[in-house]
């Protein structure tokens, strides 16, 4: 018996001991455990993925947008790219302020690149000036409305109205791009109307798109653009005009805010500012929102009333209510005679941020921001808000 | 009373008289209360007073014989390994021994105790459920005997019943949780020498403690001298939940000097073969001190704690399990520096301190009165992190699935992603910081959110999460027998419990500071800057909001104020072999919620019933249904709640061996506070139409014990009526807390349970053993629900029908029941039991059925089945409104152990216990509907439901207990 005893007590032992050695150390409960300084790559490092010791320019690497393949045009996608491109640039946006968001700029000598890495608060983890390495195989270039972009391949979704999608998958980002050295932001390029124009002309192959630019002298055009998407789950696109608003062609529909929240929105909306804002969309007109006495949804036919399901007896303003998010607005400024347009999201936290008296009374601005094109047109994005206490985008001369 | 002083009276003329030795004494045979089986070499100790008079052992038929006694009352304390302590009043009269003819003495479970520890720690907090097993005890039940334990891991709740139906008291106080009803095993976890003694009844039967509701009454006694005597100690170490519990325990029993003491330590740590991420670092201690201040007054001192820490464990979807290969997989850890952190630990110190006072004026009458108090800390960490991306590694975005669905309509198409979101999770050992958190990334990033004065703003914190309970208890019990067929107990409470939810910042994560901002309201409201303030006095005052450091309170604050008063009364009337109870309870309960924490989203008014003026604007108040302000700020409306109920119970005993009872309940109990607060975090606002519950319960019952055999079966019928519901869970689509509160919910509760054990009769000492839980549970109403959020006072739906909660009629004319979740209504055990010269060897096997997850309302309102397009179609509604059942299961256990008596004087033994033997690796044990609905798809025409998550049952694990006690 006492050999059972004896044997009993020391499994019992061995397993208590064992147990010391293997689950008490791990399990982190106590006492300082950071972890060291993270580290950021440098170009020596990147040999590992494949890197072979020569950056293609920005400039370079969008020009592969021109070997788009057959198969890739007829299905709507940006061009992959296969070899062994690598480009380097530093960030030029950050999404801090919310106007930009799942995306950031790189710049190099030639250029930028908007890199669509789908993720949110990138602030966080890419910094003002901080190099970035890109290895572009496996990537690909396509354009948003004329807009170079670098993604992946689209997602084919029902829509297709995108040539690249986000990067998204944080496996991709990480074996794609790589954070290296924190360095000096970079100062905005002053640009010119006629280097803007030369841009316009050049379309996607435009120096200017990507890049973060001072554009002097703007004063504002008293218009606004908008197209915003009434009910919220149903389908906006082209075949669903019923379900598009455009805010255009009318001065600023009584906007004099940078863009709107939710909160802001509805306040638009209950104010009665959209009434007279157009349902539809190219060819297909069905109205506006507000015929009065009554709400032009019931003047809607039979099948586009059903579409609208268990909203088709609210009124057209109440169902926008029901669904409002944060929209943005696109606000028309003028640099001698080419329009810029300076467009900001719903998200961004200035949304809200009513424009300078000023502003409106045509006073001459300077506005840095990402420039980009969109069907053809000059739009501005700003990186911080107006009137940031460190640094503001629009200055008011 | 003058009888009996007469008696006394004339037995010491006697013994004077007589002038001989004295001639009286004590004989029996001790037993097992379970089987009836001899016990030999229990030891007996014969007290009169505190003097001991006289020692002794039972023999091998467990007979013994304690002669010479003189006239008198004496006190036999009876002590056996294996079997709980037990004391019988004797009497000695003229001069004749007193035949106590069979002495039962109740088994320990034989293997360990089924307490909290038995259950790993669930993280429900953001889900909105609860998942809480019901604990069985009563080692004198057969049932509950073999159930408590076997069932424990499937965490079976008994007869249907949510946890907090079942009354566990100690000291006679009550000690469901003031806020949530929750029965408290967390709170002597460890503990389990000091808790051992304990008396249970089943079902409706009414407690010498309390009155109890309709699934039982568990009293723990808790007091110094319901501790063993002795010293002892025990090593323990299982594969579940941690690797080693040492535990040791002294009491001294009653002394001569009328003092008894009891001490208890133990220490639970490290983690498991199972779980990662789930690791224990708790202590218990525990000191008791009983005086015996004459035969009628006892005063009982009781204070102990388990300080201490457990990682906990998180559900996730079966795509991530399959993906990994492990259900048992657990989100909640990541590596910081190569070492496992779990983000959620809860973290526990709530010392109980106890003052019970016993009046026994004579063997017709006692009482007690104990005052109870808790207090300490309750925390419970996790991640918070301020305009930075999600980081718990299973969110959606992060799996496959969400960018790949064959389902067309999902418009999930991107292959290249699912790829390599397929080879990530398909290797979580290979790419460690995608498939479990990445604590060394939060160090990164915060390490570089820099400002202007070189100070770094932290993205990712840990917060802890505080539940301070301040619970003051007061209550006096009596039980009074005026005529030997007439007994009558009751009792008085009360209790004051204030409890403060709050939260902390617990580790900044590299970082310098953190804000005390809410930053989902920072999306829709950036442009008013009072609307984000978590504080919104403390922003008014200092013009900005709080820069937080670690240990700072932050986000929301309040007290959730309860007060609860009641009484009640039973009679016990025994005719022969009749025996009726009828007993009554009233009560008053209130609660409310008063905010410490005027948060910017809802200020309400200033403390002179004025709108408030920040930042140069009057601030709009909003208004509740009722016309009074919305606020965050100050006491909420009172809700008071007068409470009844009644048993009626009917027993007859047949022939000394057999037992037919029955018993009648009516209860109108109050809803709890976390039942009533739509969103307590942020404000006062409470549930329209708050109604107390209602509940009808009956059961008849037959009993068998003798012969070595115990049978006992019983047939249930319940209804529950007016429930309510408060869930609560993180909607990134409204980015905030989203809260459903249901209202209105019915259910019915039927079914059978047997329990028994009897002798093969061909295998000396061996028995064959078993029970069958079968059930039927089901909901009998369709509620209604509203719902709101946390950034905005804005009802998103209110009051709107729950048409298909308790069931589907679908196109085909069928009729889908939906059912009672997260506990099998149909588990079954049948076994072997050895018993042998201290040797026992128990093996079963179990099968569990009809499982069921529980049931989100979102999923069953029209709007849901409807789908965009306001179409109801025969696919949509039996696809969102379906309730899945889990696959039945069965299990295989065996438990093995043996105890050595030494010397007669020092015990040494070990138990084995092995479950699951077969390693099924599959069973579902719980779980939840996430409360999202995917709405992006191509044909607009129907949502999908999020996948939901699972608790799954580890696969073969076992526990080892060794023991010294001497």
């Amino acid at each position: 018996m006492k050999k059972i005893i004896y044997a009993i007590a020391a499994l019992a032992a061995i397993v208590s001991c064992q147990s010391l050695k293997e689950e008490w150390q791990p399990v982190f409960t106590f006492g300082d455990n950071e972890p060291a300084e993270m580290k950021l790559w440098t170009e020596s490092d990147l040999s590992k993925y494949g890197f072979g010791g020569t950056f293609t320019s920005i400039k370079d690497m969008k020009d592969e947008y021109e070997k788009k393949t057959a198969m890739e045009k007829k299905m709507t996608s940006g061009h992959t790219i296969t070899s062994n491109t690598w480009i380097k640039g530093q960030v030029v946006s950050d999404d801090r302020s919310g106007n930009l968001y799942r995306e950031i700029y790189l710049q190099d000598a030639t250029g930028g690149i908007d890199l669509k890495l789908g993720k949110s608060s990138l602030y966080s983890d890419y910094k003002l000036g901080q190099w970035v390495y890109v290895n572009c195989n496996g990537l690909c270039i396509g354009a948003y409305n004329g807009m170079p972009q670098l993604g992946l391949e689209p997602d084919n979704t029902s829509t297709n109205e995108y040539e690249t999608s986000y990067i998204d998958n944080q496996y991709i980002i990480n074996t794609h791009v790589f954070r290296g050295a924190y360095d000096t932001p970079v100062a905005p390029k002053e640009v010119t109307e006629a280097e803007v124009k030369a841009s316009l002309s050049a379309g996607f192959k435009g120096d200017l798109w990507g890049v973060l630019v001072k554009v002097k002298g703007l004063k504002y055009g008293n218009q606004i653009f908008a197209l915003v998407y009434p009910h919220g789950i149903l389908g906006h696109k082209k075949d669903n005009p019923y379900n598009r608003l455009f805010l255009s062609d009318a001065g600023t529909w009584g906007i004099n805010t940078w863009s709107m929240s939710k909160a802001k929105y509805i306040e638009y909306i209950q104010a009665g500012n959209f009434d007279a804002g157009v349902i539809g969309s190219g060819a297909t007109k069905y109205g506006n929102i507000l015929t009065k006495p009554i709400d032009y949804k019931a003047q809607m036919g039979n099948e586009v009333i059903t579409a609208f399901g268990p909203d088709a007896y609210i009124t057209y303003k109440e169902m926008m209510v029901k669904y409002a998010t944060a929209n943005y607005v696109s606000h028309y400024f003028k640099m001698g005679t080419t329009d810029i347009q300076v467009r900001t999201s719903g998200y961004a936290k200035f949304a809200d941020q009513e424009l300078d008296s000023r502003i409106i009374g045509g006073s001459s601005l300077d506005i840095t921001g990402i420039l980009t094109i969109y069907d053809g047109s000059a739009q501005l994005s700003l990186v911080t808000a107006p009137d940031d206490a460190d640094n503001p985008s629009v200055k008011i001369n | 009373m003058m009888k009996r002083l007469l008696l006394i009276v004339l037995s010491l003329l006697a013994v004077t008289a007589l002038g001989a030795q004295p001639t009286g004494g004590v004989k029996g045979t001790i037993v097992n209360r379970n089987g009836r089986q001899p016990i030999e070499k229990a030891h007996l100790i014969l007290m009169q007073g505190a003097a001991t008079v006289a020692e002794t052992s039972s023999a091998e038929d467990g007979s013994f014989f304690i002669p010479g006694l003189a006239d008198g009352m004496y006190t036999l304390v009876i002590d056996a390994p294996e079997f709980l302590e037990s004391q019988v009043q004797v009497t000695v009269n003229d001069g004749y021994v007193k035949n106590m003819f069979n002495l039962g003495l109740t088994g320990i479970q034989r293997v360990t105790d089924v307490d909290d520890d038995s259950f790993a720690q669930f993280d429900m907090d953001d889900s909105g459920y609860n998942d809480n097993p019901t604990i069985l005890f009563g080692s004198n039940d057969v049932f509950n005997n073999i159930a408590g334990y076997n069932f424990s891991s499937v965490r079976f709740r008994a007869r249907g019943y949510a946890s907090e139906t079942q009354d566990v008291y100690l000291a006679g106080v009550k000690m469901n949780d003031a806020i949530t009803g929750y029965s408290p095993f967390s709170l002597w976890s460890g503990l389990n020498e000091a808790m051992r003694t304990k008396e249970s009844t089943n079902g409706l039967e009414v407690s010498d403690y309390g009155f109890g509701g309709y699934n039982g009454v568990t009293n723990i006694f808790g007091n110094a001298t319901n501790v063993r005597k002795g010293l002892r100690g025990s090593v323990l170490t299982n594969s579940t939940l941690y690797r080693l519990r040492l535990m040791g325990s002294y009491a001294t029993g009653l002394m001569d000097n009328g003092w008894a003491f009891a001490a208890n330590v133990s220490a639970r740590l490290g983690g498991n073969d199972w779980i990662d991420g789930v690791y224990y670092r708790s202590f218990a201690y525990y000191l008791a001190a009983d005086k015996v201040l004459d035969d009628a007054h006892k005063l009982s001192f009781v204070f102990f704690a388990t300080p201490g820490q457990r990682g906990a464990q998180n559900a996730s979807t079966q795509e991530v399990y399959d993906l990994v290969g492990d259900n048992m997989y657990n989100s909640n850890w990541g590596y910081q520096n190569g070492k496992v952190r779990n983000a959620r630990v809860r973290k526990t110190n709530e010392p109980i301190a106890i003052l019970k006072y016993d009046y026994t004026p004579s063997d017709k009458f006692n009482a007690y009165v104990t005052a109870l108090y808790r207090f300490g800390k309750n925390g419970y960490t996790a991640l918070d992190w301020y305009d930075a991306q999600d980081p718990r590694p299973d969110y959606y975005r992060n799996l496959p699935s969400y960018f790949y669905d064959a389902n067309p309509d999902m418009n999930r198409n991107n292959g290249i992603k699912n790829g390599w979101a397929n080879e990530v999770w398909s290797h979580p050992d290979s790419y460690p910081t995608l498939t479990h958190i990445d604590w060394d990334r939060f160090y990164y990033v915060n390490r570089i959110q820099t400002d202007d004065n070189g100070l770094n703003r932290s993205k990712y914190i840990q917060e802890q999460r505080h539940v301070d309970q301040n619970d003051l208890n007061l209550a006096a019990t009596f039980k009074y027998r005026p005529q030997d067929n007439l007994t009558v107990t009751g009792g008085l409470n009360a209790r004051v419990n204030r409890t403060e939810y709050y939260k902390v910042v617990a580790d900044l994560l590299g970082g310098d500071y953190y804000m005390d901002i809410d930053n989902f309201a920072e999306r829709d409201f950036a442009a008013t800057p009072y609307k984000l303030q978590n504080d919104l006095d403390y922003y008014m005052k200092n013009g900005s909001a709080q820069v937080l450091h670690k240990g700072d309170k932050y986000g929301y604050d309040y007290y959730a104020q309860v007060r609860n008063y009641g009484g009640w009364l039973n009679a016990e009337y025994t005719l022969g072999n009749f025996s009726a109870n009828l007993g009554g309870r009233v009560g008053y309960e209130s609660f409310w919620r008063e905010g410490l924490m005027r948060k910017g989203l809802f200020p309400g008014l200033d403390e002179n019933g004025k709108k408030l003026v920040v930042d140069g604007v009057t601030v709009e108040p909003t208004y509740e249904n009722d016309g009074s302000v919305v606020t965050s700020y100050g006491k909420s409306k009172v809700s008071k709640f007068m409470t009844f109920a009644g048993k009626l119970a009917l027993n007859y005993v047949i022939g000394g061996s057999q037992r037919v009872y029955a018993n009648l309940g009516y209860f109108n109990d109050a809803p709890r506070f976390n039942q009533a607060f739509l969103s307590p975090r942020t404000r006062n606002s409470i549930m329209d139409d708050l109604k107390t519950i209602k509940t009808f319960s009956s059961d008849i019952n037959w009993q068998y014990s003798g012969n070595g055999i115990n049978v006992r079966t019983t047939a249930y019928f319940t209804t529950i009526k007016d429930q309510s519901k408060i869930m609560s869970a993180y909607d990134d689509l409204q980015n905030a807390f989203s809260n459903f509160a249901i209202n209105g919910i019915d259910q019915q509760n039927i079914g059978v349970e047997l329990g028994f054990k009897v002798p093969t009769y061909l295998v000396p000492n061996l028995s064959v053993q078993g029970v069958l839980a079968a059930g039927r549970y089901v909901y009998t109403s369709n509620p209604t629900m509203t719902q709101t959020v946390d950034n905005s006072a804005e009802v998103v739906m209110e009051n709107v029908p729950v048409p298909y909660w308790k069931s589907t009629l679908l196109a085909d004319g069928t009729v889908k029941q939906h059912y009672v979740p997260s506990t099998p209504q149909i588990a079954a055990s049948l076994g072997l039991a050895y018993n042998y010269n201290y040797w026992f060897i128990d093996g079963d096997v179990e099968y569990f059925g009809k499982s069921y997850l529980d049931m989100n309302p979102l999923y069953r309102t029209e709007t849901a089945v409807a789908g965009p397009d306001n179409q109801v179609t025969a696919n949509e509604l039996a696809y969102m409104t379906e309730q899945e059942e889990f696959a039945p299961a069965v299990l295989v256990n065996l438990s093995v152990g043996k105890s050595w008596y030494i010397h007669y004087k020092y015990q040494l033994g070990f138990s084995l216990n092995v479950k699951n033997l077969l390693n099924n690796r599959n069973v579902k044990t719980g779980g939840y509907e996430q409360t999202r609905m995917v709405d992006n798809t191509v044909s607009k025409s129907q949502y999908y439901r999020f996948d939901s998550k699972y608790f799954y049952m580890s696969g073969t694990n076992y526990m080892l207990n060794v023991y010294f006690r001497f």
